[in-house]
């Protein structure tokens, strides 16, 4: 199925953070870094406690993008950069913007902030194939 | 003390891992996205798909163990404690589903100096065993403080 796609489309995608998100993160992912599930750990190397992983905010971007696309393998290519971390209880808007079009590929620039209106992923990009 | 950039080329033995449709499930579950692709066999079928497939980002679960020597490697010594995950990058070229066995080889992409921090990039190519056919391209920056 094609995209429908112009210049200046955006789309958003909204994610609550409940509590044991990183835990259950950690067991579908492997990745048990105690950053991820100790609390008293994360609090103790400066982050305020345990965050979630940072390729789990990754998979909400590409969630983002793959429901705009109405198809995940649409999506070529995703890039991001972690600017701060999200802790568990934080809600995450992810907000994608077309930026240009070639050759039937959408170029999209991304960004995901936290409730606080801090910029948790940015400098973040997708290629869509819009075929 | 800077990482040796003599390092940029080596390369890692390839990490085999089996996608089993179980573990896509969780996977989906975890992040929340419960695209009917992923976890609903039937609707899944009457896609274009003809059947499951992992969500592309399923790349993070087959690609860890072999990312894992990079960042744990003796000669490398990467000061863990000191190291936060900067940037991520993936090129899903392939679909991948629930049977498949992804072999993924990594490398040291670069290494670099920014200010009073380390970069080291690693890059990892992820095959189907089957056809030898590349599936993902991905490129994890680790950022190590001094």
């Amino acid at each position: 199925m094609a995209i429908t796609a112009k210049i200046g489309d955006v789309f958003t995608l909204q994610k609550e953070v409940d509590k044991y998100r990183p835990i259950f993160y950690a067991g579908a992912s492997g990745d048990f870094n105690p950053i991820h599930i100790d609390a008293e750990f994360g609090k103790m190397v400066g982050l305020g406690g345990a965050i979630l992983q940072g390729l789990c905010t990754m998979a909400f971007v590409m969630q983002t993008v793959s429901e705009w696309s109405h198809d995940p393998y649409k999506v070529k290519k995703l890039k991001v950069r972690f600017a701060k971390p999200v802790l568990p209880e934080d809600t995450i808007t992810i907000t994608g913007r077309v930026a240009s079009i070639d050759n039937n590929t959408a170029h999209c620039e991304l960004i995901a902030k936290k409730q606080t209106g801090d910029e948790v992923i940015n400098n973040a990009f997708a290629e869509v194939d819009l075929g | 003390m800077a990482v040796d950039k003599k390092f940029i080329g080596k390369k890692y033995p390839p990490v085999e891992y089996e996608v089993c449709k179980e573990k896509v499930k969780e996977y989906a579950t975890a992040v929340g996205d419960l695209n009917p692709l992923y976890i609903d066999e039937q609707k899944a079928q009457q896609s274009r798909y003809k059947g499951l497939i992992a969500p592309p980002m399923f790349a993070v679960v087959y690609t860890k163990d072999a990312i894992a020597q990079v960042m744990f490697d003796r000669e490398l010594a990467l000061n863990l404690p000191m190291l936060v995950h900067g940037e991520q990058e993936y090129e899903f070229v392939g679909v991948v589903r629930p049977g498949d066995v992804i072999e993924t080889e990594a490398y040291v992409a670069d290494i670099y100096e920014k200010g009073d921090k380390d970069f080291v990039v690693a890059g990892g190519i992820s095959k189907k065993k089957s056809d030898g056919s590349i599936v993902t391209r991905g490129k994890w920056t680790f950022v190590i403080r001094r």
